[in-house]
């Protein structure tokens, strides 16, 4: 089960999140509809798995970016120095 | 000597000593006192005449005046009272002088001496008159007119006066008042040239050809470029050497100028035809000399000089104003240029700290923006994407098969892992391996 999802991960590897959660969104409406095989059920929640996992990644480095960037204290200097 | 020494002669016969020669038939010996005593009697009882002739050898002593009277026959010396001659100076129109002829009136004297003074003859003149005015003049006028029809009055007229000489030369009595007259004319001029003197006698006999040396003296001398005679006022007598006719040939031949100065105005000599110039007074004839005011001149050059130099003066200070006045000027100019440009940089950074600080605050607001924009990402991040994930992973957990399994299901696998879902497949299968929840096993199929 963790082979597949593995190997959908590696071959998209430039994927973004927007696109993962899209690929997410489709996979579910796919599962919903019944019409997957369970072979293919097996491969695409192996696949939603992987996206999901990337998209927390994702989520998680761009938050810990941003809270890096300090974007408070860049307002809180820039504010001082307008009003020296 | 011893004979005659003694006052107390005796009388004639009186001893050997008064004894006669011998065989002289001639009466006496008288003493020679009384002979001469005798012959003054005999000698002032001629008669009193008057005698004309030559006035030479003029010797004034303390008492009397003493000269000679001379013709060319003969001559008489007299003598008169220094009081009488005196008198008859004060009447004529000067003293009489050598060389004059003149008439005297009087009568024989004769000076008797004594033991320790020499005897004398003279003739005692009560009055003195000078002779032949009328005769001299006659002559004078004569030779004038002879000289102005040889043309030798004009010859000297011709003659260019130099207006500034360098050298002068100057003919007078050595001792006279004409020479300091002429001192004195040439220094009112301020002249301060080279001054060569040719001191002769001015009057009698002797002075005409002494004037006539010296003349030429100052002709050899060199560099004499006009010649003063001079001679105060005197009579007629006494100026008529100047009216000598050597005199005034030589003069007029001489192509130095003469300025001729004898005598009073009044009073008009043939060297005063003759000569270039003809003043009335030595210090005029000095002036005449000297045509330029050197003292004034000299005055006005300084004058001019001073007006040069401070017309100079304001020439080169006007241009040197005007000068620095153009050289201030670029200097002036970039001062200007400076200014603006300063003052353009000031407006320019003016501007830019304007520029700049609504750039900050822009920036600022933009900063807060962003922040806000971050903080909702952020947000996002931390929250809503994850519940969204979390929703998604819900969903996708809902079909994931091991869901089936965990409920007692299990999943018929090819050995490769590979879904085996239809029992004809499972038939073509010998080999297979069932997938549990928690683990596989293999497994065979018995009934193909």
């Amino acid at each position: 089960m963790n082979e597949p999802s593995a190997q959908a991960a590696k071959e998209q590897p430039a994927q973004t999140y927007e696109a993962a959660a899209a690929r997410v969104e489709e996979i579910i409406r796919r599962l919903d509809s019944g019409d997957a095989s369970l072979n293919e059920t097996l491969t695409l929640v192996a696949e939603g798995k992987g996206l999901i996992e990337l998209c927390a990644r994702e989520l998680a480095a761009v938050g810990d970016a941003l809270e890096e960037l300090r974007l408070d204290e860049l307002v809180t200097r820039l504010e001082g120095e307008s009003g020296s | 000597m011893s004979t005659f020494s003694s006052t107390a002669m005796p009388a004639a016969g009186d001893g050997d000593a008064g004894a006669g020669i011998p065989g002289s038939g001639l009466s006496g010996p008288f003493p020679v006192g009384e002979y001469a005593r005798a012959l003054r009697g005999r000698l002032r009882a001629f008669a009193q005449v008057q005698l004309v002739g030559e006035l030479v050898n003029l010797r004034p002593s303390r008492a009397r005046v003493y000269f000679e009277l001379r013709d060319p026959t003969g001559s008489i010396p007299c003598a008169i009272w220094l009081k009488d001659w005196e008198a008859i100076c004060a009447h004529a129109a000067g003293p009489p002088a050598d060389g004059m002829q003149v008439v005297v009136s009087g009568g024989c004297d004769y000076y008797p001496g004594s033991a320790t003074s020499s005897p004398g003859f003279s003739f005692a003149v009560a009055d003195l008159r000078v002779a032949g005015e009328g005769d001299l003049l006659a002559r004078v006028e004569r030779l004038r007119r002879q000289l102005a029809a040889e043309g030798l009055l004009e010859l000297q007229k011709r003659l260019q006066l130099p207006p500034l000489p360098r050298t002068i030369g100057v003919i007078t009595g050595e001792g006279g008042k004409a020479r300091d007259d002429i001192l004195a004319g040439l220094s009112r001029r301020g002249w301060a040239g080279r001054l060569v003197w040719g001191f002769a006698p001015v009057q009698d006999r002797h002075a005409a050809p002494a004037i006539v040396r010296a003349l030429g003296d100052l002709a050899t001398v060199g560099g004499v470029e006009v010649a003063i005679v001079a001679r105060g006022g005197g009579s007629l007598a006494d100026l008529l050497c100047f009216c000598d006719e050597t005199l005034c040939r030589t003069v007029a031949l001489l192509q130095m100028p003469v300025i001729s100065s004898v005598g009073h105005h009044t009073d008009r000599t043939l060297l005063d035809d003759v000569a270039a110039v003809s003043c009335s007074t030595p210090t005029h004839a000095a002036e005449a000399a000297v045509g330029v005011d050197c003292t004034r001149a000299r005055a006005d050059q300084v004058a001019a000089a001073a007006r040069l130099r401070e017309q100079g003066r304001r020439a080169v200070l006007s241009r040197a104003r005007l000068l620095a006045g153009l050289s201030r000027a670029p200097a002036a100019h970039l001062e200007r240029q400076r200014t603006r440009l300063h003052q353009q940089l000031r407006e320019i950074r003016a501007g830019a700290r304007r520029r700049a600080q609504s750039e900050r605050e822009l920036n600022g607001r933009r900063a807060l923006v962003l922040q806000r924009k971050g903080d909702s990402a952020l947000l996002d991040c931390r929250r809503r994407k994850p519940r969204e994930l979390e929703r998604l992973a819900l969903a996708l957990a809902a079909h994931d098969p091991q869901r089936t399994l965990e409920r007692g299901y299990a999943l018929v696998q090819s050995p490769g892992g590979e879904p085996i879902t239809t029992a004809a497949h499972a038939r073509t299968s010998e080999r297979v391996q069932l997938q549990f929840a928690d683990d596989v096993i293999p497994a065979k199929i018995l009934e193909p």
